[in-house]
This record gives C-alpha cells, structure tokens and sequence, in this order.
C-alpha cells in the first residue's frame, strides 16, 4: 500500500481526551462477559480432572441426568472427530479425549436450570480413570525416563532420536562463535530459569451460547477477538462459519489469554444438546487451572565482550514447556533474545517441549520477557566484571536503521538509542542510593503486528461520525481510534462514536493482539475516513458545479482549492450530511487489509531496589519506563501500557508463579497465593514516550502493548544483584530464594 | 440449608446443640461465605449472631479492660477513638487482614475461630492474655484465647458452644504491645510468619513480657523462653539475640508454597526482634 | 534471482546452503519457487514461515512485491501474541 510519509502537524492526536467508555466502565453500566443473559438461559458447569496424567477409561453420568433441572451433559462424543493440526490442539484441549493431560483439563460439562444444580450435577458424574505418571518440569520432560504425553506430537523440525515430548527444534544464527569468543576479553556463561505465569486478567472467560440443530448460533463472550473465537468454535463444532455470529462484550483484560478458547466451544455444545441458551463462566481456580498461562523456560546463555564494551558473540539455549501441546513461544525467544545488540557472530538454539501442564496461551510479548531475562542479565554481568556502565554499554552495541538483526534482516528507522538517551538523562538514573538499595537497567524489544483488518466509518445526518472497528477495546483504543478519525476528518473527538461490530457486520479481524490495534485500526479508519471525505468533496464538487479534483477537504469542510475552481462558501459536514438523502445517498467509507508496515518498538527500563537483608523481601523504590510510541496518539493510553507492561513484570519478576505439587497438581490456583502485585506493592511508574515516526503507518504509529513486560524481568533481577551483590537465576525473587542466597554470599 | 437470626446467645447455641448436621456460625462471612462458594463447606445450619443485642459493641469496663462484641468489624476497632491507644498491637493485627471492603465485614472473634495458625488477629490477643465468653448448653464460661485453637481449623469448642464475646484486659501503666507479620506482599496475603510482643517497663527495664508467634507450628504459640529473654532487661543487643534465638528454637513450621521450614525459622527471629523494639518504644510513650 | 537467506535449522534441508537463489517477483512467488526448487524446504514451508523483505517483517501476505535486489530472510512463523 501506497502511503505518504508520516504527517507530522496534528489538531486532536496528541491530545488527552477522556475515554468514551470511562463512564460506563467506572459506573459499572459497562457489561462485561458474566453481564449477559436469556430468557431460558441454563447454567453450565465443567468437570475437570484431578490427576495431572491419567487415562480416562468411562464416564457415568447416569445419575447426573437424573437430577432434577439437568437437561444435557457433554463429553468429548458430542464433538467430530477427525480434527488436524492446531483445530485438533483446541479440541483436545477444551474437552479431553482418551486422556486426560494435566490437572484442570476438562473431561465432561453439564447444564441445568440453576448454577447450584449444576455444580451439584458434577458431583454425579462418574469418571474411572487409570493414573499415568506425569512430568511437569521443562528439563524432567526432555529426559530420557520421563513420561511421553503423547507419540507423534513431533513435527518435521525435530531430530532424530530426541525424546518425543520435544515438539519443535529450532537453530539459527550466523557467523563463528569460536571466533567472536575469542575476540573476547571476557566470558560469561550461565544458566537461568523462569517459572509459568498467568496473565492475570480480572475477569474471568465468560460466555453465553445459543446454537440450535441447524448449526446456526449466537455466541456473546469476553474475548480479545471475536472472529478467532469464531474461527475456534466452528471448527471444534464442525459448523459453517457465518452461520455463528460472535458478539464481544466489554473485556476486563485479556494480555494475549483471551486470543483463544477454552469455554466457549462446551457452551456451544451443551446448548446444542439442550436447545437452550447455555451460560458458562469460570472461577478464579478454573483460570489459573485451565486457561493459559505462558511458557515456562529454561536457559543456557554465553557472552562474550571486549574491555573496551563491545559483545563479540552470544549464544543461547532456550528450552520451553507450552504444557500438554506443541506451541511454547521459543521461537520467539530465540529470534529476540539477543535482538537489541548488533552481535556478528550469534546462535539460538530451541526446544519446544510438552508436559503436563494447561496448553500456553500468548501472554503479552509471548516468549520475549523470558529470553531478554538471562540475556540482560548475563550482560549486566558483562558490565560489572569490566567495570563499565550498563546504558553507556548498550548504547555501544545498540542496533539502529541498518543494522543487521541477530535473527537475519537489516532494521528499519527503530528507537532503541532514543530510549537509552532517555534514560542516560533521567533524574531518576541519578538518584544516590543507600545501603540495601540497587538499581538495574534492561532493554527490550517487541516486532508487533499488522494482521487482518476490516474497519468502516459512516457518516451521521448531522454530521457526526460512526466508526466500526473490529478490535476490542482492552486499553483505550476507542479513544485512540475517536483522535484519529477526529484528526482525518476535521471535527472534534466528541462528534465521533466508535463501536465495536460483531462478526457479522463486518469482514474477518484478527483479535486485539500484537499491539496492532491502535497501528492496525487506526490505519484502516483512517484510510477509510480519507474515503469518506472523497465522497463528501464529490457531493460539493457537484452541487457547486465543478470538479471533484477542484474540491479539498480541511477542517471538516469542502473548499473550492486553488484560484481556478471558483468562489464558494465552505460547505461543513454536517451541511453536506443534511442533504446526502437526496444528493446520492448515505456516505461512509470502508477500508480492508493485512498491513505490514507495522514498526517495532524498543524499550529500555530502569528500576531500584531495597532488599530487606533479614527477609529477603524485594521492595520497588523507583522505576522508569522509556519506550518507542513512533507516535502517541493518546498519551495517558500509551503510559498506562508503559506501566501496565511494567506492573506486570516486577509480578513475574518478584513472586508469580505455578507452583506444582509432586502430585502434579497446581498448589496455587487463587489469587491470595498466586501472587499479583497488588496497588501498594508499587512506586508511581514514571513514563517517558520516545517518538521515532513509524514509516508505514499514516500517522507514524507503532504498537507499544507488549514491548513494556519485556525489560523488567532482568531490569529487576539486575537491580537486585545490586543491591546484595548475588546473581538471582531462578525466577521469582521470592523472599526465600533472595534471603537463602544472601545468607549463601556471607 | 436452614439459615438462622437467633435473637440470643443462648437460642444460638440451642440451635446448634439440636443441629444434626454441618453447623456454621456467621458473623462478618469473610470466611464461611468463601468456604460456601467455592464447595469446600455447605453447612446444614448456618447460624448468624450478627442480630444479637451488644454485639457491635466496643465496651470499656470498670476495671478499665475491654469487651469487644463478637460482630465488631475490623474497621470499627480501627476508627475507635481509644481502645488503639490501650492495645496498638491488637489493632495493628486486626486492621491486616484482607482489603477495605473486607474490614468492614471481618471480625477478631471469627478470626480466631476459623483455626488457622497463620491468622493475623490472634497473635496478639494470646500476647494480652485476652480471653471469650463461651455460651454452650451449660451455661457460659470463660476461656483463655490461647486455649481456643486446637490445631489447624480446630478450635476447643464443643457441639453447641458459642463464642459471645472477647475480653481484653486492662492496659495498666507503662505497656505496650505490637504485632508483625512477614507477607512477599504489602497487603492482601496469609502470614508467612507472625509475631506479637506485649510487655511492661519499668523506666528502661522489661518487667513483663509475653511473645507469641504465628504461622511456625500447627497453633499459635506463646513463647516463654522469648519471654524470659525479654524480662529484666533494656532490650540491648544481648536481649535482642537472645530473643532471636529463642524464638528461632520454638519454630516447628512446615515447608509450603507459602514458605520453606528455614525462611520461617529465620523470619521469625527477625520480627521478634522488630516487634519487641515497637511494643518496647509503646512502653516507654515513645512511639503510638 | 532472488537470494533467500535461510535460517541455520533449514540448512541441512537445502545440502547446508545459508542462501539459495529463486525467482519471483512477489512474496508469494518465491515461496511457491523454494518448494519447487527445494522440496527439501517443503515441510517447513508448509508448517508456515514468515518472510521480511527489505527489513519489514511479512507474516503472510503473499503479494508484497520483491525485487533481485531486496534483502529477503525466512523466519520461523511469527504470531501476534
């Protein structure tokens, strides 16, 4: 697609409007997933497996369906067989076939007239099933005793003689390390880990089906992308995919975990058995039990640096568990782990691995945190044993336009030296610290996202506009998507309404994922109000009689542009929307892609640390965020991702994780010990938005939702070897391990 | 389930000696609704004591102690203008459980019945040498708070008995006490370990001591060798490690995902000696 | 012709080459060419690759145009996350 280089003069971008959705949404109007219901709507209720790995040998659910008010049961018989490939995985997944995989995996659903009912209904249904032995850990899954989840998972890349729970292998790189090693002055090589996390969303999957015999349904559901979920469902269910018509309700967060299914597909199916509507919503357990968290990671990294500052080689290993299907994000890790430095010899190497574990969901940056964990913190070790300073040393070996990428092509215009400069000159950079107190840098890198996009605008007959898109509002955007229709148009943020369309209004969207939204979206409003306002110049051109090309488009109005085209009085919008009736009819403008002009955005993170020597317990004191927007379309949005990314990381960093039993069982599924940071845990997270215009969005956007959760991982960790003078290499920093490892120092 | 507002503690406690099956008592909810819906409790009886006259009731007595109603939320001890000025540390305790909105429902007395040797309100109590009126079918009696608890999710109680209020001794001149406990967060969690220090002074010399920790054996525990570590001294360095010590020695903790059995021991030394430093500054009037 | 710089988990697939030439004047075409000129890449290719052309990452459009003189890697398959 043609575009002319970023504008660069703007009226409302830039600006801090409040959100449309603000009032609903503090008002408690908003509906949210669990907000929706039927008349004659039943109340379903999943069964989940207890045991981490068993075979499931008969379910009875005889007495279940002689309770009162229970009016279907499903099981895996009640889906088609004969699914390949990722349809298969999601099949499995939401309803277990011969096995059950891990501990939560569903293995029967119920719907009855009341909640109670149907949770007492679970209670009836009989599952015999003979235990298998389970493996729950990256590395235990690799060796050579350990339990295959399942023959045959493997696919073309993996080589011969690997144990079959290694899925995927992967390799790339360039140069010669032997040679880049020795160029060096030092050397550092070590082994990291980090455990599972979950996204944690504040509101659980919820859904509302209705799908009758003749394969033709309604599903409402809190999703991060209605078309994939339609995609999933119909798949799964064997059905034609306009005859399930998706609607998304407002969404309590999502962070990648709502880009796919785990609900939505049993609702389906218990309301096509009960030819009623059927409502499913998760609990806080069923969340962190059996939705999605990330990958878990284990890690190999070597480095090698002159004195004067300069990486001459890296290598690394990344072996990752995705739970019980292929899918662990390792290529991901191993693309971007090293991908902020200009490295001429550098290799990855990558294992995708299955255990008994929920199957992995993308969660913000999936992959990268975990990679950009041991590489950052093998080069902040760099920086120690030779005495210089960890920004002055990126800076050294930062990429910029040109510079050939450690996974192959050259970089387009990116920020990362902006972020770096940034952060040099922070006041926050130079805050003295006292005893206990450590402070660390990291940067990181996130590629973002075009993906498929189908917006319309359509123009009220007063002049208003409405805008249709097809990505969910997680963090903003429809305030986002008002500025930029508002700035394309001429006419203030007010006058614009955005509504979110189902998937039957219009063509296939991917979800809000990726960071595309706000780049993806907004390019396609607009190239579609662009449309609009051709429209509108063409209905001025012809009542005043010239032509159209004599008509230009400027702060809301037609004007007659240049001396040749004649003397008229601007003509506004809202004059020319009064008269479309009889003028040629309604006006709108639409617009379809894939862009892939999407630019990549660099973040550098600089945080301090207290570490209380007697406990161990990690207190944030500062922390900084400098990240690439390309451009801000509305500021107060870009920032709460900045500090979203960030809140999110110094949870991953310092105390979430999956804690499983030898039982194989999660020993944590509730918030009180699955531990998110909560409000008091934090300093104020200081923002600063670097701009580097992204080439290849109208208005220089570029994604900035996931780059923030890639730097804190060792940016933290770094901080923490700071301050009590130990190298953390498990993650979390629980106040255990950090005190264990300060008593192991003295 | 058969839900009950028993206009006494008496008719209370008929209802639960009569009752056949599973019998809750509710008073703020914070823990028996939790239980009731996420399926691990559905009591057959779920008796509420929150309409009985006097139990919101924050009670100064003639002999200067306090009685404290069995329904009195978390945040009514916290915004009563006195009894913080008699037992910081009782308070202190109380006001860590849970959010805003929990406080406004959570009470001490359903904190200590809920067994759990992590819970945060007790530690103190036992410190205060605090003591409920338990009503049964033979009538009422008094019982120590330290005796309560049993084990974890055990309490002493028998079939019928009811807890129908709390009674806090007087302060008396030259006290302080305090509570601490260790969580990776800042609110929102579960004691990893807990300790309440309450003593008495006489100018800078330790006269009475009572040390009880939380979280490190299957029930609260009161520490006498922590006491004794305390008493006849002016908390120097040699009372601190002392202290530290003893209370490391009473640690018998178990190794979970909150905690492992040496964090706990440790920790547990740590806050001893932290609390004792504010219970002792409150003694002396230098720090509320 | 087109140079295709491959990945180093490919190489043993096209007798150890890091570069193969193919024609093609979109992305598409290339693709299509490597499978015919290299089915030692087709089980990769058909799992799903992505290209970058000129340092822009194409996860899947096909039609992006591609010159003898354009930069062109092949990537693992990039998600959106």
């Amino acid at each position: 697609m043609a575009l002319d280089g970023p504008k660069q003069d703007f009226k409302y971008i830039g600006t801090r409007p409040e959100r449309p959705d603000g009032w609903d949404k503090v008002t408690g109007k908003a509906r949210f997933g669990a907000d929706f219901s039927m008349p004659g709507m039943l109340h379903g209720a999943i069964l989940r497996s207890p045991h981490a790995h068993a075979k499931i040998i008969k379910i009875d659910a005889t007495k279940a369906l002689a309770l009162k008010g229970v009016k279907a049961v499903v099981t895996r018989a009640d889906f088609p067989e004969g699914l390949e490939g990722e349809d298969w995985n999601i099949q499995e997944n939401v309803m277990a076939g011969e096995k059950a995989l891990y501990d939560g995996h569903a293995v029967a659903a119920v719907a009855a007239t009341s909640q109670l009912i149907a949770r007492d209904a679970l209670k009836l249904i009989e599952v015999e099933y003979e235990v298998l032995p389970h493996v729950t850990d990256v590395d235990k899954a690799m060796a050579e005793d350990a339990p295959v989840i399942r023959e045959g998972a493997a696919d073309y890349s993996v080589p011969e003689g690997m144990h079959p729970n290694v899925v995927r292998y992967m390799e790339s790189g360039r140069g010669d390390l032997e040679k880049g090693f020795a160029e060096a002055d030092l050397v550092i090589e070590e082994s990291f880990t980090t455990e599972a996390a979950h996204q944690g969303y504040i509101e659980p999957h919820a859904c509302v089906a209705n799908l009758g015999a003749d394969g033709k349904g309604d599903l409402w559901c809190c999703t991060q992308g209605h078309w994939f979920v339609r995609q999933m469902c119909t798949a799964v269910l064997g059905l034609e995919a306009t005859q399930l018509r998706v609607t998304p309700s407002e969404i309590g967060g999502g962070f990648g975990g709502k880009t796919t299914v785990f609900i939505d597909p049993v609702a389906l199916a218990l309301s096509r058995k009960a030819g009623r509507p059927v409502k499913l919503v998760m609990s806080r357990s069923e969340v962190l039990r059996a939705t999605g968290p990330t990958a878990s990671a284990s890690m190999d990294i070597k480095m090698g640096m002159t004195k004067e500052g300069k990486i001459t080689a890296a290598s690394g290993t990344f072996r990752m568990q995705g739970g019980a299907f292929p899918g662990a994000p390792v290529d991901v890790t191993t693309m971007l782990a090293f991908a902020n430095y200009d490295i001429e010899h550098v290799h990855h190497v990558g294992y995708d691995v299955m255990t008994n574990r929920p199957k992995q969901a993308a969660y913000r940056a999936p992959g990268a945190p975990m990679g950009a964990f041991a590489t950052e913190s093998v080069l902040d070790e760099l920086c120690r044993g030779l005495g210089l300073d960890p920004i002055e040393t990126r800076l050294k070996n930062a990429v910029k336009e040109g510079t050939p990428a450690t996974f192959g092509p050259k970089f387009p215009p990116v920020g990362l030296i902006e972020t770096l400069e940034e952060a040099r000159a922070h006041p926050n950079y130079s805050v003295k610290l006292g005893p206990n107190q450590g402070r660390g840098v990291a940067s990181g890198y996130w590629m973002n996202w075009g993906g498929e996009t189908s917006a319309s605008v359509a123009i009220g007959d007063d002049g208003s506009v409405q805008v249709s898109i097809g990505t969910v509002d997680i963090g903003g955007s429809r305030a986002s998507m008002a500025l930029m229709a508002a700035e394309a148009f001429g006419i203030p943020y007010e006058n614009v309404r955005v509504s979110i369309a189902d998937t039957g209004s219009l063509g296939i969207n991917e979800p809000t994922h990726g960071s595309r939204a706000t780049f993806a979206s907004g390019l396609a409003i607009i190239e579609a109000s662009r449309e609009a306002t051709r429209k509108l110049c063409q209905r001025a051109a012809d009542k005043w009689g010239i032509d159209a090309d004599a008509v230009t488009w400027e702060d809301g109005c037609a004007k007659p542009s240049g001396p040749n085209a004649g003397e008229f009085d601007p003509l506004t919008i809202a004059e020319i929307a009064a008269e479309m009736g009889s003028t040629g009819g309604p006006i709108s403008g639409h617009h379809e892609s894939t862009p892939d002009g999407f630019g990549g955005s660099f973040g550098t993170h600089v945080v301090d640390v207290e570490v209380d020597p007697e406990t161990g317990r990690t207190t944030i004191l500062r922390y900084l965020v400098v990240q690439d927007a390309g451009k801000a379309i509305h500021p107060a949005y870009v920032e709460g991702q900045f500090q979203g990314g960030a809140v999110q990381g110094i949870g991953w960093t310092l105390n979430e994780e999956y804690i499983y039993g030898e039982d194989g069982r999660l020993q944590n599924p509730i918030f009180l010990d699955y531990r998110v940071p909560v409000a008091s845990d934090l300093p104020m997270i200081d923002t600063v938005i670097v701009e580097v215009p992204n080439p290849g969005h109208p208005y220089g956007v570029r994604g900035v939702g996931e780059t923030g959760i890639t730097p804190p991982l060792p940016a933290i960790a770094n901080a923490v070897r700071d301050a009590i003078g130990v190298r953390m290499k498990k993650l979390p920093l629980t106040p255990p391990r950090v005190l264990a490892a300060i008593k192991a120092r003295d | 389930m058969q839900y009950h507002t028993p206009p006494s503690f008496e008719e209370a406690s008929r209802i639960a000696a009569s009752a056949s099956g599973t019998t809750r008592f509710l008073a703020g909810g914070t823990d028996v609704l939790v239980q009731l819906r996420s399926d691990l409790v559905t009591p057959d009886d779920l008796i509420d004591v929150k309409h009985i006259p006097g139990v919101k009731e924050i009670a100064r007595q003639e002999d200067g102690g306090w009685r404290i109603g069995v329904a009195v939320a978390g945040a009514e001890m916290t915004e009563h203008p006195d009894l913080g000025r008699d037992w910081p540390g009782i308070v202190e305790g109380m006001d860590l459980i849970g959010s805003t909105q929990i406080q406004g429902r959570a009470t001490l007395v359903g904190n200590l019945c809920n067994g759990s040797p992590a819970a945060d309100g007790v530690p103190a109590l036992v410190a205060a040498g605090a003591s409920v009126t338990v009503t049964g079918p033979n009538g009422a009696r008094d019982v120590a708070v330290a005796d309560i608890p049993t084990g974890p999710g055990k309490t002493c109680l028998e079939k019928g008995e009811v807890i129908s209020a709390l009674n806090i001794p007087a302060r008396g001149e030259n006290g302080g006490d305090a509570y601490l406990r260790f969580i990776p967060r800042t609110e929102m969690d579960i004691a990893v370990v807990g300790c309440a220090v309450n003593l008495r002074v006489d100018g800078d010399t330790i006269t009475e001591a009572r040390v009880v920790l939380g979280a490190v054996a299957p029930t609260i525990r009161a520490v006498q060798a922590c006491a004794d570590a305390l008493i006849g001294t002016t908390l120097d360095d040699a009372a601190l490690e002392a202290l530290d010590k003893a209370a490391r020695a009473a640690c018998e903790p178990i190794d979970d995902k909150r905690g492992t059995v040496e964090f706990r021991t440790d920790v547990a030394g740590v806050l001893a000696r932290r609390a004792a430093k504010i219970a002792y500054a409150r003694a002396k009037g230098e720090q509320s | 012709m087109v140079q295709v710089h491959l990945w180093s988990g490919l190489r043993p697939l096209v007798d150890g080459r890091e570069v193969v030439e193919v024609e093609g004047e979109t992305v598409g075409q290339l693709l299509d060419n490597l499978v015919k000129d290299y089915p030692g890449l087709k089980p990769a290719i058909d799992k799903g690759v992505s290209i970058s052309v000129d340092g822009q990452i194409i996860p899947k459009s096909r039609g992006v145009k591609v010159k003898d003189s354009s930069e062109v890697f092949l990537l693992q398959r990039l998600y959106a996350g």
